[in-house]
């Protein structure tokens, strides 16, 4: 499959993995910054050679590697692509260079330490979406944890940060537990399935679990594990409270990764639907429901907040919902806008945070009550401001409009009344956005330390610049993105509509 | 020649993008670079606007296909969204008078902001604004055209807070813009039912198989096209946004509010007879609301002493009637309404700051002594009907104070219950060390209590073995004593909070949505 032979993917994850450990042994830390920058530009370059090396035409995994790793087991290295994780590769990489460079000089101690955690955060990240073995999946999952553990509480910019970190971290080993149940379930119906024996005949191996049936008894159970633990992650009402103490806690650069990047949506895309096809089809309506509770319920909430980085932290629940409800939807559309819808939102409200960061950074504060009027001060970040406010309420030119309308049109056709509150929840995401714009950015200037304020500097700027150009790139063709995971979604969606029953007609 | 209808939006929307960029990376401010911005904008509205006029004249002379298909824009499954333009008929027709509008106002506007500080800015919403209403106008595919409503919408609001320092401006334009969102949401709404039910999103499959419908699916599709229009033109119960929206500059008032932009709504329900024409209800409540809203405004626009308020209510009553016309099947009286009383209003609103000069020693006609006697109705004038006050208090105090309950259950009761580690400093002690060592400030360091719970987990255990501990101590050590009475009495007053709660109007109507959503 790969003709060059080098191990690109493997590459893709130890790279940043790697030059992390070599960026502890430099003394210098200003070179250590710009070795950090070049290392993430270098692997953002690899992820575009991987999206170029992939065929979209394929729906299965591609650039696939398998080592042996734990024989005992049947457990592998073993990593590849489909349509559905490509995206997310440059996705991620563009997200970590993007929080470098806006953590540039805002990070005031342990500069390298900084760096080198966010590198090996990269590489942890790549991992998550290239694994294709469940262990090996399960691993990098985990190993998320302790480095944005360390990233939030040792460069956190609230009071509790240390607490906020060990929230999060207890609320994701909440959410661990059930996700590793889950996987030994599907090892061992494997097992059970083809007749052999523990632990020779174990398969953790991602393509084999999708094409071993799982017993109907089995599903639910299977499903609701899964489900379990993305849920935690992407946020779902309720296990969301994290998001919200997180974001208020967390460096600003941080809260733009855990609120943009949204891995649980993926995990519950990937994997929760797929392995379980028969208990996903059931009881898709189910957890409709419950994207449309957390659509509503975060929109509600947003509504009342009054510091940007909560703010965002509850529209970025809310929007979670908003996707879920595509994915159960069950249709080529509400996939296909859940896949493009992931990708915009990860451009928009990282960008929207680290705006967010911007203005902490100046002024201490991104509460209401200390703004108003920025527009006077600091007019090209309140244009940024304002493109990404206006792409994240869904208008036509961003690239959540298509995503949002797909979304929408394939509730609508699969079950008419999600379909009608995911338009309400965007009435309610304009409501919320634009009545904080209002307070914080136009109006009059109420306090003086706002009027001394600088606008963007020229690296700030440049680096708003990139997802600017990105967001209504894909709002004009959106068709770059939808074509080339078509077939992949074909496939993802043919095998839960069309899956063969088992243990049923007998 | 079809091909050219692409460009009449596209060069309105170049500007926009050469103005916009110009102005972020600061090559456009102050006054020297104005005439750059203001012959631009003109050179791309003109050539737009000729090219409308050529191809209306190519019309006329049978040289034109009838439509123009550029290509695809995406596409997901069945789903095919083609970029595809309409270049005849009524589309055409309405699209010459627009730009011509479009363009008068901009060139009033030229002079008219000279020296402004937002001047660019301006020039910048006017290009997106006519680009958006002219993709809106030619558009074949529900869309695209929902895409130039949309983006008109976000124009208007972006006009509106031309003024952004000024609170009210501010506040107006989010109002405004909320309201036309509503709008907006059914004319989503519309699309994707007509996406489910006849399987396509071009206007000319719609208006071709709505005869094959049941009654009451035509019946919804109108009617959601019909609530967006009477968003979009000021109808009740939406129309108070109109007189926000006058908080603008003036060539804006004129070109947004008085010729084009609240003639979108009537333009989609003359585009959309075929219909409209297949539900009686549907015509009917064009009728109503046509009707309603005219006397509305007739009535409102009596008291008003200043002339942009009094212009307002005016063009308010007119649309009115136009969409009484359409009611009552009027389609071709509709149009020509809609297109002069267009114009006429952009004359009046560009000419409204010199109206006072012009009208100087001309007595207002009195109205009739008969009508000015009926006092609820002056004080009914007066207060436009209460239409704000109700909207507040129907729909944005209830959403808001939902909001405030739902963040307050969020807190206090989700928060509590999933578990929030109180004990950082103390837990992470390691962590805090590290960081005290490096930024050189000892902070307290009180002992660990490393036996507090903490997380869900945590708190379980630490709350089960307090409330054993309380269930031994008070009653099986103490017997049944007066804590048991206060303890009841505590728990009935919760459970009597809840109750009022649940008692409110606004969770009432919030059950009601809930099982109509779970009904339908």
């Amino acid at each position: 499959m790969n003709e060059v032979g080098i191990p690109l993917l493997s590459c893709l994850i130890a790279w940043p993995l790697l030059s992390a450990m070599v960026l502890g042994f430099v003394h210098s830390r200003q070179l250590a910054k710009y070795l950090a920058i070049i290392v993430a530009a270098i692997e953002l370059l690899l992820t575009l050679i991987v999206v170029y090396r992939f065929n979209p035409q394929n729906e299965t995994l591609q650039l696939v590697e398998q080592y042996r790793w734990i024989e005992l087991l049947n457990i592998h290295f073993e990593v590849g692509i489909d349509g559905i994780s490509v995206w997310f590769l440059p996705c991620s990489a563009l997200l970590i260079l993007m929080l470098m460079l806006s953590a540039w000089n805002a990070v005031q101690y342990f500069r390298r330490l900084h760096f080198a955690l966010l590198l090996a955060l990269e590489g942890i990240l790549m991992g998550v979406f290239c694994a294709t073995d469940m262990i090996l999946f399960f691993l990098f999952w985990e190993l998320t944890l302790p480095a944005i553990f360390f990233l939030i509480g040792l460069w956190g910019i609230g009071p509790q940060r240390r607490g906020a970190a060990l929230k999060y971290i207890l609320f994701m080993l909440f959410g661990s537990v059930p996700l590793l149940f889950a996987i030994i379930m599907l090892a061992i119906n494997h097992v059970t399935q083809v007749g052999g024996s523990i632990p020779q005949d174990l398969a953790f191996s991602f393509p084999v679990l999708l094409l071993t049936p799982v017993e109907d008894s089995l599903q639910p159970m299977i499903f609701l594990c899964l489900l379990l633990g993305f849920a935690v992650k992407a946020p779902l009402v309720p296990f969301h409270t994290w998001l919200p103490t997180v974001s208020m806690e967390a460096p600003t650069q941080m809260t733009a990764l855990l609120i943009g990047l949204k891995l649980g949506l993926y995990g519950i895309l990937r994997y929760a639907m797929t392995l379980a096809p028969s208990a996903a089809v059931q009881y898709s309506w189910v957890l409709g429901v419950f994207g449309a509770v957390t659509l509503i319920y975060g929109a509600f909430i947003a509504l009342q907040q009054s510091n940007l980085r909560r703010l965002l932290a509850y529209a970025s629940i809310s929007h979670a919902g908003l996707v879920v409800i595509g994915i159960t939807s069950l249709t080529m559309q509400g996939i296909q806008g859940a896949l493009l819808q992931l990708l915009s939102f990860t451009l928009v409200t990282s960008s929207l945070v680290l705006i967010a960061g911007f203005i902490q950074n100046r002024l201490g504060s991104t509460d209401i009550v200390h703004l108003g009027g920025l527009a006077k001060v600091m007019p090209k970040l309140s244009v940024f401001y304002f493109l990404f406010t206006f792409a994240s309420i869904g208008m036509p030119g961003g690239s959540s409009f298509p995503a949002e309308f797909l979304l929408m049109l394939g509730a609508l056709t699969a079950h008419p009344s999600l379909g009608i509150t995911a338009l309400v929840g965007a009435l309610m995401c304009a409501a919320y956005s634009l009545s904080f714009a209002r307070r914080a950015f136009l109006g009059q200037i109420v306090h003086k330390g706002v009027a001394q304020l600088q606008d963007l500097r020229p690296r700030e700027f440049a680096l708003l610049c990139i997802p600017a150009l990105l967001v209504l790139l894909l709002g004009f063709f959106p068709d770059v993105i939808l074509e080339s995971h078509r077939v992949t979604a074909e496939a993802w969606l043919s095998r839960l509509v069309n899956q063969p029953i088992f243990n049923v007609t007998e | 020649m079809d091909s050219l209808s692409i460009f009449i939006p596209l060069l309105p929307l170049s500007a926009a993008i050469i103005l916009g960029i110009g102005q972020l990376f600061g090559w456009l401010n102050g006054e020297k670079t104005e005439p750059f911005t203001a012959s631009l904008s003109l050179t791309a509205l003109t050539l737009s606007t000729l090219l409308a006029i050529s191809l209306l004249i190519a019309e006329q002379y049978g040289k034109t296909d009838g439509s123009y298909l550029a290509g695809t824009w995406f596409s997901s499954e069945v789903l095919t969204v083609s970029l595809n333009f309409i270049t005849t008929g009524f589309a055409l027709h309405t699209a010459v008078p627009c730009a011509l509008l479009l363009l008068v106002s901009m060139l009033f506007s030229v002079t008219h902001l000279h020296r402004e500080a937002g001047y660019h800015r301006f020039f910048f919403v006017f290009n997106l604004f006519s680009a958006a209403i002219l993709l809106f106008l030619l558009s074949g595919n529900m869309l695209i055209t929902f895409i130039g409503w949309q983006i008109s919408g976000v124009c208007a609001y972006l006009i509106i807070a031309y003024a952004y320092d000024q609170p009210i401006a501010a506040f107006n334009a989010t109002r405004v813009f909320m309201t036309n969102r509503l709008g907006d949401a059914s004319f989503l709404l519309g699309i994707g039912l007509s996406y489910t039910w006849i399987g396509s999103i071009n206007w000319s499959d719609l208006n071709q198989s709505i005869v094959d419908l049941a009654l009451n699916e035509a019946t919804t599709l109108a009617l959601c096209f019909a609530t967006a229009a009477f968003a979009k033109s000021a109808q009740l119960p939406f129309s108070p946004w109109l007189t926000r929206s006058m908080e603008g500059p003036t060539a804006s008032s004129a070109a947004f509010f008085g010729a084009v932009f609240v003639h979108s709504g009537v333009f989609l329900t003359i585009a959309l007879r075929s219909v409209f024409e297949q539900s009686a209800i549907a015509m009917t409540v064009l009728l109503v609301i046509g009707t309603l809203t005219a006397l509305y405004g007739l009535i409102v626009g009596l008291t008003q002493t200043d002339i942009k308020s009094a212009i307002g209510f005016a063009i308010i009553t007119q649309l009115g009637l136009i969409f009484m016309e359409c009611g009552l099947g009027f389609w071709q009286l509709a149009a020509w309404h809609s297109v002069i009383h267009a114009s006429i209003r952009a004359y009046q609103l560009l000419t409204a700051q010199g109206f006072i000069q012009q009208t100087q020693g001309i007595t207002a006609s009195l109205i009739p002594s008969r009508l000015a006697k009926i006092r609820w109705g002056y004080v009914a004038s007066l207060q436009r009907f209460w239409l704000d006050p109700i909207t507040d208090w129907t729909l944005v105090n209830p959403v808001l104070q939902l909001g405030k309950d739902l963040s307050y259950f969020d807190d206090h009761i989700v928060n509590a219950v999933m578990g929030a580690p109180a004990p950082a400093m103390n837990a992470l002690a390691t962590l805090a060390q590290l960081e005290e060592h490096q930024t050189g400030t000892p902070s307290d360091t009180e002992p660990d209590v490393f036996a507090r719970g903490s997380g869900f987990a945590g708190k379980l255990a630490e709350g089960t073995s307090v409330i054993l501990q309380w269930i031994e101590e008070r009653l099986m050590l103490r017997g049944i004593h007066e804590d048991a009475i206060l303890g009841g009495r505590h728990i009935g007053n919760i459970a009597n909070r809840i109750e009022q709660l649940l008692l409110r109007p606004r969770y009432l109507a919030l059950f009601v949505f809930i099982t109509l959503l779970a009904v339908f």
